[in-house]
Order: structure tokens, then sequence, then C-alpha cells
């Protein structure tokens, strides 16, 4: 698979051109165009692996419940995938290993990945952020996009991220939900609230903006809700 | 669909741009010497870069003119590769040994000052903030999207009129075109599209081409825009509006997109979410259809496509509006 991206940062897109016979699994909705040729599935699982905790767990993280399964009947044939909010798209290729992903920034995958939840119990649930990451695991390429642009930042010893700009790390790193600030109570005046204490080394891909705090700022423009 | 491009500097440079700094930044953005840049330069076409596919080129092509170099994209094989609405305004044949680099060479033109017969105009900010600017010669007319005419000179006298019939009303979108007469002397219109996004130019030679309902920006006098009805079954099921935008005749016509835009050249089939429709020429039909099962009809998140078939271009935006709105829908304020 081939994946190759159009209008970075604010506008991206990707143009996958598969093999015969190759096949690549998307988050539902993400398709714009393919080749009339390619045969889609819908399901709620990854091929062969699916269970209904999974789906669930995958529906509490920000994911679709459901998973579309691309499938080229020829060499050479397209699939553009975009993304629901304004923002950017990156790729990565797994080679045995797995990548914690933020609920909302997978896209796609090829075969030999495996989409899974991970439960990060219910320190998460206080970062306001959702509840589940999407758990990237095995060999393969995968597809993730952002809200505005991604940015890499490589970790070897401790760096702190705020829980609203985290896209994807690896699973080598350890993280801590904590405070910003010296006191919590600066740390929620301060508007950072929660962040991220990553341990290790690694990478963590960032993005530029916080959905969290473009919605807040929309808020006040807003006709509000009835009743 | 494997087409190949190649990028060609046409050796000028943008308006409002210094030589100098361009050959700098050109040097410096593409690790080549000042000396070499400078040759880039002179005036001369070359091409900088061969046999890529479209988004490569497009956008090699578009970080070139973020420099302020002129730059475009066309078809490695000019003669026969060209296709769609721009190969169809081409010029008589040429002498047949000079074919593919002056039918290049006319392609890479066109772009850059659009077709000798077209208005002069100039796109900047493109992909996410496409904003157009025309020159409208003395005492022509040119029409213009209501309300999105952003700046203008002051000889530039404007006239609201009802076009496109009552369909455009129906489509809720507005049913009044500005139309725009440079009076006694030339002058220009600064427009700005409605949503954030991309802008593309076409010029019309006979030819006809669709619009998805907000995608009209302006078009010159000789091309008749008009709503068509699609028929209520595929009007209704692709969960856009009931009406496009029929677009022919003769001249420039612009039009926008929220999002980037994507050209994907057709022939044979081609599935695309018909949110994500911005135009497509005269020689494509369609059928709105379900993308695989029926469970992908329900559970997919694609819902109905547009299958396309036949040969021509079609245009496709990179972003929905809908996504966006059901995104921002739980930050509304509760009503105390």
């Amino acid at each position: 698979m081939d994946i190759q991206l159009v209008h970075r940062p604010g506008n991206s897109a990707a143009k996958l051109t598969l093999d015969a016979g190759e096949s690549v699994t998307a988050e539902a909705g993400a398709m714009i165009a393919m080749s009339a040729d390619v045969g889609i599935t819908t399901t709620t699982h990854k091929r062969g692996s699916g269970s209904f905790t999974k789906t669930v767990k995958r529906l509490f993280a920000g994911e679709s419940l459901f998973l579309n399964h691309f499938e080229s009947r020829r060499a050479g044939s397209e699939v553009w995938l975009g993304t629901p909010l304004p923002g950017d798209m990156t790729t990565m290729t797994l080679q045995r290993e797995s990548l914690i992903v933020q609920g909302g920034s997978f896209v796609a995958c090829e075969n030999g990945v495996e989409v899974g939840v991970g439960w990060q119990g219910f320190r998460t649930l206080l970062s306001g952020e959702s509840l589940f990451w999407v758990k990237l695991q095995g060999t393969g390429k995968v597809l993730l996009n952002s809200f505005g642009a991604i940015y890499e930042q490589p970790v070897d010893g401790e760096l702190i991220v705020d829980t609203g700009h985290i896209v994807a790390f690896n699973e080598t790193l350890q993280f801590t939900l904590t405070k910003a600030g010296g006191s919590w109570l600066h740390s929620i005046l301060g508007g950072e609230g929660l962040v991220c204490k990553f341990r290790g080394k690694g990478t963590v891909w960032c993005q530029s903006n916080n959905q969290r705090s473009f919605g807040a700022a929309l808020t006040p423009t807003l006709r509000a809700r009835s009743r | 669909m494997s087409a190949q491009f190649n990028v060609v500097l046409s050796g000028t440079i943008a308006d409002g741009h210094d030589l100098n700094s361009v050959v700098s930044s050109l040097a410096a953005r593409f690790k080549i010497e000042v000396a070499r840049a400078t040759a880039l330069l002179k005036g001369q076409p070359s091409v900088v870069k061969k046999g890529v596919d479209r988004a490569t080129a497009e956008q090699l092509c578009a970080a070139i003119m973020q420099l302020g170099a002129q730059a475009s994209v066309e078809p490695a094989q000019a003669a026969t590769a060209v296709a769609s609405v721009a190969a169809a305004s081409n010029p008589q044949p040429q002498p047949e040994a000079a074919a593919v680099t002056s039918a290049s060479r006319d392609v890479a033109a066109k772009t850059l000052t659009p077709d000798p017969r077209g208005l002069k105009f100039s796109i900047q900010g493109q992909p996410d903030y496409a904003f157009l600017t025309v020159q409208i010669p003395a005492n022509q007319t040119l029409k213009v999207e209501a309300s999105a005419m952003a700046t203008m000179d002051t000889n530039l006298a404007m006239k609201t009129r009802l076009r496109g019939g009552l369909g455009r009303f129906m489509t809720g979108e507005s049913i009044f075109i500005n139309e725009f007469t440079a009076q006694g002397g030339p002058g220009e219109i600064g427009i700005a599209p409605g949503a954030p996004g991309d802008l593309r130019h076409v010029y019309l030679d006979d030819q006809t081409i669709y619009l998805q309902n907000s995608a009209y920006v302006a078009s010159t006098s000789g091309v008749a825009v008009e709503s068509k009805w699609q028929g209520l079954v595929k009007g209704f099921f692709s969960g856009e509006s009931l009406f496009l935008i029929r677009c022919q005749g003769q001249g420039d016509l612009w039009f926008s997109s929220y999002g980037g835009i994507i050209e994907i050249d057709v022939s044979g089939e081609y599935v695309v979410d018909t949110g994500n429709i911005v135009a497509f020429t005269d020689g494509l039909s369609y059928n709105v259809t379900k993308v695989g099962g029926y469970k992908s009809l329900f559970f997919s998140g694609e819902g109905f496509v547009c299958r396309f078939s036949g040969q021509g271009r079609v245009w496709i935006q990179t972003r929905k509006v809908g996504p966006l709105v059901s995104w921002v829908w739980p930050f509304r304020p509760s009503k105390k």
C-alpha cells in the first residue's frame, strides 16, 4: 500500500494506492472517493479478531462503532480518505510494535495491524479527554489525523504534554497524569488542568490545536440548547 | 489514473515579488546554487520535476508559487494525456515536431495567465484560504455570487440580477448573482468565497460543467448559469441539494470548495462520497448508489455515494461541512 498526503496541513487528505488483493481498514465515514471496483465491507471489528467488548470500547473511545474494509481487486486501485475536522494527517510504519492513539485520531491501517482499545483506567477519565485510547499493534502502515498540524516530540527521559494535544505515542513510553503547576489550584486556574507526563524513550506525536479550546471559544456564539 | 505529470517553472515571478528575493528563497528551499536559481528565472519555461503523479506535482507547484515564482502542473505526455476541459480548448494542431512542447507550454500558460481568451486573474492563499482577484477590462461584465465581493475598484458598477431561475431559490443558495461592470476603464475585483477552502478556474469553450450548489463563485458573461433539477431520487438520496448548477457556454468560470480540491480524471468509473463533490464535466453521468452491501449502507458512515461513469473530470473537496457542524453541536451553551 502506498500512502500519499495532499493539502497538508490544513485540508489534508490521503490517497491510498492498493495492490491487487490488498486490503485496508478505515474509520467509518473517512472515505471521500475511490476507484469503482474497490470492494467495501463494514464490520464492528477488525476481520478475524472481533469481540463485542472491543467494539463497545472503541465506541467509548470516540471512534465509530464500525470499521470499513476496503479490498482491492486489481493493482493500482485508489481510495481517498479525509478527516472530519480541519487538520493534518501523518503516516507511520509499525514493526511488530504498538502505538497508542488518542480516540478520534485513528484513520486507517494495513491488514497486519490490529485495532484494539486500551483501557487506561479512571485516571484518564479525570483528564476530560476520552476515556479510551485506540491501540494499534502489529506490522504495517497506519494513518492518523489531528486537529491542527502534527509535530513529533522525541522523548528521552521525561516530557510533559497537555492531554488535549496528544495524537499518539509509542507504547514504550510510560505515562502518568499529573498537574501542570506546583499546586492543583494553579494548574486549574492556569487553564492547563491535567497534563500527561511521559517517561522513557520513544516519540509523542502532538497536534498544534486543542479541540476543547476551540470548541469553548465557539460556545458564546452558538445558540443555546433548548430545554 | 496513473497519469504522469511534470512541474514546469515558467521562468517569471509573481506580481509583487522581488526577483532577487525569489531567487534566494528558491535556492534555499530546493538547496540549489544561486546561479542555477537565477537561470531558472530568466523568463524561459523549464521542467523542474518529471514524471510524478498529480498530487506530488501539485504540491511542488504550490511550494514554488509560495516562494513567488510562477509554476504549473502539466501532463507528462501532453499530446495524449491532456484530457477534459483544458485540453478541449487547445488551439489547432501544431507542426508535428513542435507538437509536444508547444502543447505542454500551452497548458502551462493556461494555468498561469489562464486562457488568452479569458480574463486575467490570480488566486492567492491556496488551498486553505483561496482568494480570487480578477481584472475586468473596460465595459465588460463579471457575474459574481451574491455577497462574495470583498474589494473592488470604484469604477465598477454593481447590478443585482435574478439568475438561475426559481431553482436556485430552492437550493437554499442565494438566487441573486451580482453583475460587476467596469465603466470607463478596466477595474479590479477581489472575490472571497464563503467557506475557507480552495478555488479553481476553468475556461469553458462551448462546454458544460455541473457544480454542487454552493460551489459557484464567478463567471464571465458568456457563461450561462442555471439550476438543473437532479431528479427527486438522485437529489434526495445524495443528501445534498435537489439541484445542481449548470454552467455552459464560452468564458471563464471559477468555483470554490470547503477544504482542498482534488482533481480526478475519470475514464471508466469512479466513486465519490456525495458530500465531497464540487464539480464535474459534462461527459460524465452519475448514479447515486449505496456503497457495498446493506450493512455498509447503514453503518459505514458513507451512506450513499455517487458513482460516476464515462470520460471526464471530477473535482472533489477534502472536507464536508456536516462533520464540522456535528462536532460543534455539543459545545452549545445550555439555557438556564
